[in-house]
């Protein structure tokens, strides 16, 4: 029975966390997009040496965004790309959680 | 009207040859090679749970260009760099060749900005 209620705990704890996770505002990630725009709102934009195209990012998963972004900050970060580095050094994490819950927002 | 109509038959079918041409992979070679991929990504490239991309409809040479850099480590992640150590250039061409034409979830930013 004690750990009936151990486990019931355990539950509502990862339940809680997970919603604190969701918590970006989808409002304010909006206008912080307005920077995105400039290259992954451009149809069929190639990213050059070497060239590729700029990936959808409107309906992609949100904790994938918010990782994504992480990773390419200068510092600890495990992705390495000169533009996309000097954007994510100028987010906080509230813009990164904010942006991700917008673009994660717009899937189709 | 008809001769309209022919043009834009012709334009068609040269936009579809030069994407196929472009994609240079075959998706449906891609498909005998993605058992490993579907355990996060799903089989169709639309994973479900959000801690990973969805890839379906991404573009062919940007999913390859991703999974170049985890082979190489240019992109640190070590789940990726496992699996992608396995595939050869041609393995990646097909595998984002498969992805890039499922149906997809994802967009560009166009008409998605503020005052838009």
């Amino acid at each position: 029975m004690k750990r009936l209620h151990l486990v019931g705990l355990i539950a509502v704890a990862l339940c809680a966390a997970s919603a604190v996770h969701a918590e970006g505002d989808k409002t304010r990630g909006r206008t912080l997009v307005y920077t995105c725009n400039g290259c992954h709102g451009v149809p069929g934009y190639s990213n050059v040496y070497p060239e590729y195209h700029v990936p959808h990012i409107a309906g992609q998963n949100e904790q994938y965004i918010v990782n994504a972004l992480k990773s390419y900050r200068t510092k600890g970060g495990d992705r390495k790309h000169p533009t996309m580095s000097a954007q994510a050094d100028s987010l906080s994490n509230e813009d990164i959680a904010d942006i991700a819950a917008y673009l994660s927002s717009l899937a189709k | 009207m008809t001769r309209g109509f022919s043009l834009i038959a012709i334009g068609a079918l040269l936009a579809l040859t030069a994407t196929q041409t472009f994609a240079a992979g075959d998706p449906a070679r891609g498909k005998t090679k993605i058992a490993t991929c579907v355990a996060c990504h799903g089989q169709d490239g639309n994973s479900v749970d959000p801690q990973y991309p969805r890839l379906a409809g991404q573009y062919a040479d940007y999913l390859a260009q991703a999974l170049h850099e985890y082979k190489t480590g240019q992109r640190g992640n070590p789940v990726m760099k496992g699996f992608a150590a396995t595939l050869s250039d041609q393995d990646i061409t097909d595998i984002s060749a498969y992805f890039s034409t499922m149906p997809t979830r994802l967009s560009g930013l166009e008409g998605h900005i503020q005052g838009e």
